[in-house]
């Protein structure tokens, strides 16, 4: 698209619009296309073809298929072979699941998870049910933790100047290390970790700086975070200033689920659920937010102080310009209005006086301290490691699961200065280059350790299953340089102290009990602030953010979540930098056109997407990509954006006259023009009432009836369910080539609409899944029945009937099937091979396949009713996508029965179908959002 | 002519899916041990349940563990040529690798457990395994040979207490019926939804 025009063209066509319409991106918006290019933006995988055949290619391709389609019907199943057991391990019967409550780590905040087993391989993690900080629900992260273990490019085995050694060479260094240190007490001797939560690996550390007082710990975490969760249930309204509270991060889950809750009883009528947010780029929190200002980053700490004249003495804010008063002034008639009960939280990467501001805000309400001081990012600490590593104070760095030298080159070079380097993570990555020594980490799911969750409780971390490499758990790469060799369990097990009856309950319940650290004490504000408010800059800003997919790299390596559309830009494989539609129209600037950024000395090179809803003068940026080492899926994928993270200095942007391809799935299986998502003013509405339509057919009575209920007041798009169905689904994932022609598998795709202005559009997440319509159409153009219903209401697609014509795709309104165009599969090595749910067939080429409701799910539920002649219980089933669902937006069950939660949900006034003028009478369903979060 | 030869093709093409060339019918594999079922159902009258013993729990019915073979083999036949895998199994802790007799396709979800809870017996899909000195597959394991019983399970239930018995019960066809149709009235078993794609294929 050609930028300037189209967004001239976008604007007037907006004002001719009746203010209804929805779009999915800027060029929907333009005069419409014409049905060719509207084809190719749909489905890109059709564009490509057509241009160059012959009749003669056509009828050769014809006979090829022709003859294959016979070759293909003389298989036979090849032989297999069967290995029983030696000695059946108790309590492990083939073909039954094992569960065990364990956790999975991120940034030292532990997820609390249940990890499904298999004949001893783990196949899927749930959320703990029973856990606190957990109440079942995972975010995508967690989800996508479970393809880390398997990955086939982890770190094998020691490197000792990248060649591979045994650990007993390693044991031997360390054991003379230990002397070294024994003498000089440490003098000379580094620690760098990541953020640490674990109780064990403090209390080792703490040992650690016992026996070695010269010794330094240095904790680097890349990205500022908060200590703990905050309590979102309970605030009747939320002020997230330029704070991502529900979006991407290791307190998502345990946020998202707080203000779920929060929202429900709104819906039901008990308070209120507003949420204000100031952001300079769309989050998730800020598109779910009941009122979203778009500011520069730099003018949070203005309108911080403008809410404090307001909240404190009334005075009309001054400087803020029209649409930042209204806000300041809502914003503090709402804190006001709920006093004690609101909650106003600050983005950690804020200055250390804005944080204090806050606290007085708060405190002035009677409102909860919610927020505590942030961890510092540590950049300090490491630059004072960097200095004392140029001048060869350190005589020994140990690297623990951090990657300094991927975000610090810097760091790197001072790496050379230290003689003896050890690096120790899951991937011989960017650091593990630059030490003498690499060794490799055990994964979380494989080791014993333990954690902090986002509530502070703790949980015990037990291994699914044996570590199958030489590699070994961060608590004993320590223990082995104290010269401890006590195995990983007793180690852990010393931290708490437990009996053997207390110890195995802290096992099953995957919590100790009663072990709840008490937050740390919320320093007192100040009472004079006395400090000048920092004057908003002019020109361009530029924010650095985590990639909501990879984070801050981290997750590299991981298909599931590179080929995750990003929430709110829909990118897979890749970054951009993010200009708004006003920057873009003003330095002529269209998507895919290569910019290189500057701020001060520091610039990258990347590829421009334009973000509706971003505030004018930012310049958004993702970190994590652009990696050189870790892992083959890592490398090549975007640019690195880690060197503008910490540089200041006047920004620039110059275009290069060339583009680069950025793969954006948001025009991908596009339905046909509808009111898509659905809207009430406040709680207690219902949408209008719609005459029922006449339809040939008679409708479907049976019991069970399966449907599902997807409530969008409760959606953020946080992608959790995509990964989860991805999981228990053995969905496999097709490459950025292939994600750009519109061939994702994803059988659960989330589409995020805008409408309105696209300087501040209202955005909207709907996630789509089968809608496992009553009258179904793909059904009626299957030519060899191979999508057939059930009784239960099952819309069924047999693979081994499907012969791939691709009919059924194009029936269907909703556009949710896919089609294996190659082998995804054949190929895996047996690492991926062992990660595979058994439950569910593994697709071979050339067959359509979308979403099944989870039938292996119905089906065990079903036989294990029958088995004890009862019906199949409410809340017997429950899919993937609903298990992992933070906000509880996604409800499965019986719709026959009306006292199930599904009916519930359907009965409540919000409830429409999806391109009613079908007439499929689909068996999933949506409830409109609603728009305010007071009572109305 | 042309008629002729594709009629006789599709003929041809028939009779070969239906042949045990092709269905494995009465073939027998090659296993590292001899095992005769014949020895042990007929002339041991050890149960199924003894070796194969998640077939009332679980989906697969379990190939016994080398352990469970030494219950018995650490007493009898302690020095015999044939049980020298076994032996070695057992000392080495590498597993049998026995070659699958029976077997479905990827995409058939067969279950054990709920076919022995309703009373379909072992002989009706793996035949008198009783007299096999080698064991084999005894029936087509093709979707047919499935579909035909779930279309009809009455003849083909017994009370629960007699799915391991491999003789055939002294029963007319008529009892069979009789006795089929009871079971089904009791569990409210509709051979309409037995044969829904989703009841094997997922």
């Amino acid at each position: 698209m050609n930028g300037g025009r189209t967004l001239d063209a976008a604007l007037s066509a907006l004002r001719d619009a009746n203010g209804r319409a929805f779009w999915r991106g800027l060029d929907d918006l333009v005069a419409r296309p014409d049905m060719r290019d509207r084809l190719a933006q749909a489905f890109p995988a059709i564009a490509g073809a057509g241009a160059d055949w012959r009749r003669r290619d056509i009828l050769k391709c014809l006979g090829g298929a022709l003859a294959m389609a016979g070759l293909d019907g003389c298989e036979r199943s090849p032989d297999e072979d069967a290995l029983p057991y030696v000695v059946q391990p108790e309590g492990e019967t083939p073909g039954i699941a094992r569960h065990y409550a364990t956790a999975v780590e991120m940034d030292g905040v532990a997820q609390p998870v249940m990890g499904r087993t298999r004949m001893a391989r783990p196949i899927k993690l749930e959320g703990n049910a029973r856990h606190p900080a957990s109440g079942g629900a995972t975010d995508a992260f967690t989800q996508a933790a479970l393809l880390d273990l398997y990955d086939p490019e982890r770190s094998k085995a020691p490197l000792f100047k990248g060649d591979e050694i045994d650990w007993a060479r390693v044991d031997s260094a360390m054991a003379s290390l230990r002397r070294t240190f024994d003498r000089t007490g440490g003098a000379g001797f580094r620690l760098l970790t990541g953020p640490v939560g674990s109780p064990t690996l403090l209390r080792q550390i703490g040992d650690l700086l016992a026996r070695w007082p010269e010794a330094r710990w240095h904790q680097w975490s890349p990205l500022p975070r908060r200590p703990h969760g905050l309590r979102l249930e309970q605030a009747q309204i939320v002020v997230a200033l330029d704070d991502d509270l529900i979006g991407p991060g290791p307190f998502q889950t345990f946020h998202a689920r707080g203000w779920s809750e929060r929202r429900r009883n709104y819906q039901a009528g008990q308070g209120s659920a507003s949420m204000f947010v100031a952001e300079p780029s769309p989050t998730i929190t800020g598109v779910t937010a009941t009122d979203r200002l778009a500011v520069r980053q730099d003018r949070i700490a203005i309108l911080i102080a403008a809410l404090e004249a307001m909240v404190g003495s009334g005075d009309a804010p001054a400087g803020l310009n029209t649409r930042e008063a209204a806000w300041v002034q809502a914003c503090a008639a709402e804190l006001n209005r709920h006093r004690g009960q609101g909650l106003i939280a600050l983005g950690a990467h804020h200055p250390p006086a804005s944080h204090r501001a806050v606290r007085r805000i708060a405190a002035m309400l009677g409102n909860v301290a919610a927020n505590p001081a942030p961890e510092g990012p540590g950049s300090g600490d490491i630059r004072a490691l960097s200095s004392d590593m140029e001048q060869g104070a350190v005589a020994a760095l140990l690297i623990l699961d951090a990657n300094p030298a991927y975000a610090d080159p810097a760091f790197a070079t001072a790496m050379a200065r230290v003689p003896e380097c050890i690096h120790a993570g899951l991937h011989a990555d960017e650091t593990a280059v630059h030490c003498r020594w690499h060794l490799p980490l055990a994964h979380g799911l494989e080791s014993w350790s333990d954690g902090r969750c986002a509530d502070q409780s703790a949980a015990i971390i037990q291994p699914l299953v044996r570590p199958w490499l030489a590699v070994r758990s961060r608590h004993a790469v320590l223990a082995n340089l104290t010269g401890d060799d006590r195995p990983d369990r007793a180690i852990v097990r010393a931290t708490w102290g437990l009996d053997d009856a207390g110890w195995r309950q802290a096992l099953l319940s995957g919590y100790v009990a009663g072990a709840q650290a008490s937050p740390a004490p919320s320093e007192p504000p100040a009472t004079d602030d006395g400090e000048a408010i920092p004057a908003a800059g002019e020109g361009l800003s530029v924010i650095v953010r985590p990639d909501p997919c990879i984070w801050d790299g981290r997750f590299g390596s991981n298909p599931w979540l590179q080929e995750l559309p990003k929430p709110l830009t829909k990118i897979a494989w890749g970054n951009a930098i993010h200009v708004s539609p006003a920057l873009a129209r003003e330095q002529g600037l269209a998507n895919e056109d290569v910019v290189r950024l500057s701020i001060g000395g520091r610039s990258v090179e990347g590829p421009v997407w334009i973000l509706p809803g971003q505030q004018r003068d930012t310049l958004l940026v993702h970190l994590g990509h652009g990696r050189s080492r870790g892992g083959r899926v890592a490398l090549g994928v975007g640019f690195n954006a880690w060197p503008l993270a910490d540089a200041s200095g006047p920004v620039t942007i110059e275009k290069l006259g060339r583009t680069e391809a950025v793969v954006s799935t948001q025009h991908h299986f596009a339905m046909e023009e509808d009111e898509f998502v659905r809207f009430v003013d406040a709680a207690g509405d219902k949408l209008p009432k719609e005459p029922p339509r006449s339809s040939f057919f008679p409708p479907q009575r049976s019991s069970p009836a399966w449907g599902m209920a997807i409530d969008l007041d409760l959606c953020i798009g946080c992608n959790a369910c995509v990964v989860a169905c991805v999981a228990e689904n053995n969905i496999p994932m097709v490459g950025k080539d292939q994600v750009a022609m519109g061939r994702e598998m994803h059988w659960l795709r989330v589409d995020r609409y805008y409408q309105g202005s696209p300087d501040d559009p209202t955005h909207a997440f709907q996630p789509v899944p089968c809608m496992h319509c009553e009258d179904a159409p793909c059904e009626m153009g299957c030519p060899v029945n191979a999508t057939v219903h059930s009784p239960d209401g099952l819309n069924l697609q047999v693979y081994n009937r499907c012969i791939g014509t691709r009919t059924c795709s194009a029936y269907c309104p909703y556009k949710v099937r896919r089609f294996n165009w190659f082998d995804l599969t054949g190929g895996d090595p047996p690492e991926l091979r062992a990660a595979r749910n058994p439950e569910v067939t593994v697709r071979g080429r050339g067959v359509m396949e979308k979403c099944t409701y989870c039938i292996q799910r119905i089906s065990a539920a079903r036989i294990e009713a029958k088995k004890q002649d009862r019906p199949i219980a409410e809340g017997e089933v429950v899919t993937a996508c609903q298990a992992a669902c933070p906000t509880q937006a996604i409800v499965f069950g019986d719709v026959s029965r009306d006292d199930s939660a599904v009916s519930e949900r359907k009965g409540n006034g919000r409830d429409y179908d999806l391109l009613r003028e079908a007439n499929t009478r689909p068996r999933t369903t949506y409830q409109a959002r609603i728009r305010r979060g007071d009572k109305a | 002519m042309i008629c002729l030869a594709a009629v006789a093709l599709g003929v041809a093409g028939w009779a070969r899916v239906r042949s045990p060339y092709e269905t494995e019918q009465g073939w027998v594999q090659h296993q590292p041990v001899p095992f005769s079922h014949k020895h042990h159902v007929a002339d041991a009258g050890i149960d199924c349940r003894y070796c194969h013993t998640s077939v009332e729990t679980s989906a697969n019915a379990g190939l016994p563990a080398t352990h469970i073979c030494m219950t018995c083999h650490s007493q009898l036949w302690t020095g015999a040529e044939v049980l020298a895998p076994v032996r070695e199994s057992m000392a080495t802790g590498r597993p049998l690798v026995w070659h699958r007799v029976s077997q479905v396709p990827d995409y058939v979800y067969f279950n054990h457990s709920i076919h022995i809870d309703r009373g379909v017996a072992c002989v009706e899909c793996h035949g008198r395994i009783d007299t096999m000195p080698l064991t084999q597959r005894a029936k087509p394991f093709q979707m047919q040979f499935c579909i035909e019983c779930h279309q009809d399970p009455a003849p083909h239930l017994r009370p629960p207490d007699k799915v391991t018995q491999m003789e055939p019960l002294p029963w007319s066809e008529a009892d069979k019926r009789r006795y089929g149709a009871r079971v089904m009235a009791a569990h409210s078993i509709d051979p309409k939804t037995l044969v829904n794609c989703e009841i094997c294929h997922r």
